[in-house]
């Protein structure tokens, strides 16, 4: 029977409790109800797409080693794996896992070769595709939770709009130029919260922002910044802002 | 007018037994979601084939306007998305659809494992079903270096050593994959052969192959 939609003297909610609930062609019955669906589905991906505006990043940099890399989502679980196998151990994460992993999910149809097809009939398998679905959100989930947190400490303080500075060790930072008065402006004021080396303390790590931004860039941040700094920090004058930037455009990391 | 230029076809090639067995062959009603609102789990594969569509047709304007080498990369995506008319919006479509196939994909898997439905005598449409999560996979991993950003760059340059320190063929991996001991000039030029020519071939391959096992089959009876 076809056009199984058209039950005389049944609501359609109570087709399946009828004997032969009724088939339907697929052409064009079934493909248009598949449309409908297809339709409705493409409709909420565009509005997604329309706000929800895709981005660029900054430019592909080889020397900027300070980049925190990150995969993309659906390769995280992967990437995460790795994290639990340290050092000689590794190989674990990059073969082993992914190996049994992937021949575990090619050959599902001769692992679980019983009659039944009822999830609850087959327990052990299902209990298995569970546990690996929650394993894997829950990698996925671990994976973004670490990355945003290295991305956070990565500076003393992630502050809007600042590049962000790898830690490091103020031993190693070498400043240039210390005879420049910005030198010693820097030292009286900025160092009391960017750190002595400008490492990072209270505000964030500055020590190499010159190589991010030029004078004017940092002149005009000094004196509209972000987060937490005072306007022009503790600097008493524009004079002394334009000094200090110029100092900073030169350290370059 | 059509009617003769179709009878005309017809004559020759004897097309209406190709399309009169996809149109005509019954769906069975519990996988019909007009009829038992829950069978719109079984809509998820062929909402999976929908994205994939929408995929290769953004990815057919955006290569209209992408340039495959390192110094205009960047730049070219930059235009497409910032000045290109819709470009934004057909990035977006592209950008998002990969996440989006993804999803799907992975909930008709889920689908077809607690519904049984690779038992016998389907099992090898499960394993061609494996396959092109792979190559779909592969698509991410190729895709994502494109733009030629930041990440994109440091994402691969960290891939590629993961599969440079797999013990003995691990080197061999790395150069195949970057073309040199660096992620560079080849490495941009490979993947987006790959991502263009090699992967979409594999994908219509499966997928017709998915798709015809599935029409051969039947889908799998009401649990």
């Amino acid at each position: 029977m076809s056009g199984g939609e058209r039950i005389p003297g049944t609501p359609r909610y109570r087709h399946h409790l009828q004997k032969n609930p009724g088939t339907e062609p697929f052409f064009p019955n079934f493909l248009l109800k598949e449309w409908i669906v297809g339709a409705v589905f493409l409709l909420g991906f565009m509005l997604w797409v329309v706000f929800n505006p895709v981005t660029l990043g900054d430019r592909a940099n080889p020397d900027d080693t300070s980049f925190i890399p990150v995969p993309d989502w659906y390769f995280l679980f992967l990437y995460q794996i790795l994290k639990y196998y340290p050092g000689p151990d590794i190989v674990f994460g990059t073969v082993l896992v992914p190996f049994i992993g992937t021949c575990l999910l090619i050959f599902v149809p001769w692992l679980d070769t019983s009659k039944d097809r009822h999830p609850y009939k087959r327990p052990l398998a299902t209990l298995g595709m569970v546990l690996t679905t929650f394993l894997v959100i829950w990698l996925t989930n671990e994976a973004a939770v670490q990355h945003r947190a290295e991305v956070a400490s990565a500076s003393g303080q992630p502050s809007a709009g600042l590049p962000v500075l790898p830690r490091k060790d103020p031993s190693q930072i070498q400043f240039i130029d210390t005879s420049d008065p910005g030198y010693k402006l820097f030292e009286q004021t900025c160092a009391n919260c960017h750190g002595a080396k400008g490492q990072g303390n209270i505000g964030p790590a500055i020590y190499a922002i010159g190589k991010y931004w030029d004078a004017s860039k940092l002149e005009d941040f000094i004196q509209h910044p972000a987060g937490a700094m005072p306007p022009m920090g503790t600097l008493s004058n524009l004079t002394q802002v334009k000094e200090v930037a110029s100092w900073l455009a030169k350290q370059k990391g | 007018m059509l009617k003769k230029a179709y009878d005309w076809i017809d004559e020759r090639l004897n097309v209406t037994p190709l399309w009169r067995d996809v149109a005509d062959h019954d769906v069975p009603a519990h996988v019909n979601p007009a009829i038992k609102m829950s069978a719109f789990v079984y809509c998820f594969g062929g909402l999976t084939f929908l994205v994939i569509t929408t995929q290769i047709l953004s990815g057919m304007f955006l290569a209209m306007y992408y340039t495959p080498d390192i110094t205009n990369a960047w730049f070219s995506v930059q235009y497409i998305t910032g000045e290109l008319l819709l470009g934004n919006v057909v990035r977006g479509m592209h950008f998002w659809g990969a996440s989006l196939v993804i999803v799907m994909m992975f909930l008709h898997m889920l689908r077809v494992f607690f519904t049984g439905a690779y038992k016998a005598p389907r099992e090898l449409n499960w394993v061609v079903g494996v396959l092109i999560f792979f190559v779909v996979l592969a698509f991410g991993f190729t895709g994502y270096l494109l733009p030629w950003d930041q990440k994109a760059y440091w994402a691969t340059a960290v891939g590629s050593q993961i599969a440079g320190s797999i013990p003995w063929i691990g080197p061999w991996i790395q150069t195949l994959l970057l073309g040199s001991h660096t992620v560079g000039a080849l490495t941009l030029a490979r993947f987006f052969a790959i991502h263009v020519f090699f992967l979409p071939a594999a994908l219509l391959v499966l997928l017709a192959l998915h798709f015809i096992m599935i029409r051969s089959q039947h889908i799998a009876g009401p649990l």
